[in-house]
């Protein structure tokens, strides 16, 4: 892409994004949010063939259907109350349109089909964009309307998220597909959040993404997109199979890694609210996260397949492409769970 | 004169009507040309007359024409029309049938007041209490958009100006 212009396009998607989480008038986080999807349809089109197209399309139908319903949302909140300012109180029939557009905005179930098929269709880096920073806006307008969130609606959405989170990602073995799935379940965990603590659901987003992050762009070092790629990692880069394993492993939730802190976080929350069966139904079902994360553990850094020994000697030449940030990342996404204490300062 | 709004504004939504069932294309342009005119009097209902005038010369005299020529350089052999298939004259009978409910459900209420309440007092009432003295009330907000409005008016400019670039891009890049 012409230089030029993809700095306009990045600088908007970045703007939009913004707008949406400093406006206070309904109007210009509308504005926003269509800033946002406007530009960054020519990200995800990176490659121009058929199958990115479908992907953009589909993108933009969604977004742009989740935008229309914000806008109807803050329309019934005009009439009922008279203003457009966001720091009041949202009209309780505003508020469930409100939160159904956000859903679909963030992918999260009945309304996640999208998210495979999109993330599928497009360049790693574009799903890294689509999967990370498209998620801040819609949970900065969550965040602000929380107070007012009808409980049955976003604890139902978190159900069927979570579940299908876990049970759509068991037979995939593209990589992007299982990130995407992966996306929907802590999205998931991040509104069952919400509802008591928004707190606990932003310090899950801010450690979903900087997992993310450094998944992809762990798998963007090789451009792997399948599991078959992924096991040649052996040959190609030793040590990046011991980053992938600690990563993958944060990802699902076990403890002493890093992505364990937002599931302990959120569960301690449900359970001082007297809710017993919710966590208990999300633990469970990350237990199938956790399944398709260990397996593609075990195909890249556990177990080496047999090949003829001439494969085993890949020619080490100089790597081209420039992992920005990876050495830190890595760290952020694996250790940070001895500074949960740190949290108290939340109080 | 007091449904005039009511009325007006069922056929606009029975203008979009005509091409959400997705026929060609050109039908958009004929749906859009009418509940454009139908829109500007809507607003006109409400002292824009200005923003009226609006509508006709920058929607349909401006975006319309593009649009339509657009349609007119991507039409088939044979266009969808709406009595092609069982689908897009099913979804234009649901829309009218739902509008047509909506109108007997606002008509039916005993006061029907969903968003206007119908009076015929009409301009006797004073339905805000902002004062603006003599001028106006729509030329004062069309020009504190300029003023009081000016982040705003930066916004839609910057997103027009990359509308147009993410569509060159998407259309003629790579």
């Amino acid at each position: 892409m012409n230089p030029f212009a993809l700095i306009i396009i990045m600088l908007t998607v970045v703007l939009g994004t913004l707008i949406v989480m400093t406006s206070s008038h309904w109007l210009m986080v509308w504005i926003g949010f269509e800033m946002n999807m406007l530009a960054i349809i020519p990200i995800l089109m990176k490659k121009y063939n058929p199958r990115s197209m479908e992907a953009c399309t589909k993108y933009f139908l969604t977004q742009a259907t989740a935008s229309m319903l914000l806008m109807l949302a803050i329309t019934i909140n005009l009439v009922h109350s008279g203003q457009w300012s966001t720091m009041k109180p949202l009209d309780p029939t505003a508020s469930i349109v409100m939160t159904l557009a956000m859903a679909m905005k963030l992918g999260l179930a009945p309304f996640h089909f999208w998210v495979p098929e999109v993330a599928q269709g497009i360049q790693l880096s574009s799903g890294l964009i689509l999967l990370t920073w498209q998620k801040l806006a819609p949970m900065s307008i969550l965040y602000q309307i929380s107070p007012t969130i009808n409980s049955t609606l976003i604890l139902t959405l978190s159900i069927l998220s979570v579940a299908v989170g876990g049970w759509g990602g068991l037979n995939q073995t593209q990589l992007r597909k299982i990130m995407a799935y992966s996306s929907i379940a802590h999205m998931g965990w991040m509104t069952a959040a919400m509802m008591f603590s928004p707190m606990m659901a932003l310090l899950n987003l801010v450690i979903y993404i900087i997992l993310t992050t450094t998944t992809l762009m762990m798998f963007m070092m090789n451009s792997t997109t399948t599991t078959l790629s992924l096991s040649h990692t052996w040959n190609k880069t030793p040590l990046l199979t011991t980053a992938i394993l600690a990563t993958l492993l944060s990802l699902g939730g076990l403890p002493p890694l890093s992505g364990f802190l937002p599931k302990w976080m959120i569960i301690q929350e449900l359970t001082k609210n007297d809710n017993i069966i919710l966590p208990t139904f999300m633990v469970i079902t990350a237990l199938l996260n956790l399944f398709f994360y260990m397996r593609l553990t075990y195909s890249t850094s556990l177990t080496t397949f047999p090949s003829t020994n001439n494969m085993k000697l890949k020619w080490q030449l100089n790597p081209t492409k420039t992992t920005i940030y990876l050495p830190p990342l890595i760290i952020l996404s694996t250790l940070i769970l001895p500074l949960s204490p740190m949290l108290i300062l939340l109080e | 004169m007091t449904y005039i709004v009511f009325i007006l504004s069922t056929m606009f939504v029975v203008g979009f009507l005509g091409f959400s069932s997705k026929p060609s294309p050109i039908y958009g342009g004929v749906g859009l040309i009418v509940s454009g005119g139908v829109g500007c009097g809507i607003v006109m209902n409400f002292d824009g007359s200005f923003l009226g005038l609006m509508v006709f010369l920058i929607y349909l005299g401006g975006m319309m024409v593009v649009f339509g020529y657009t349609t007119a350089m991507a039409t088939e052999l044979y266009p969808e029309v709406w009595v092609s298939n069982k689908a897009v004259l099913g979804g234009l009978v649901v829309g009218l049938v739902m509008e047509l409910m909506l109108v007997y459900y606002v008509l039916g209420e005993v006061h029907g007041d969903v968003v206007i309440e119908f009076s015929d007092l009409g301009d006797w009432v004073v339905y805000d209490m902002e004062d603006y003295g003599f001028v106006n009330s729509e030329a004062v907000g069309v020009s504190s958009l300029y003023s009081y409005g000016a982040w705003l008016i930066i916004v839609t400019g910057w997103s027009l100006f990359v509308g147009v670039v993410v569509i060159m891009e998407i259309t003629r890049g790579g």
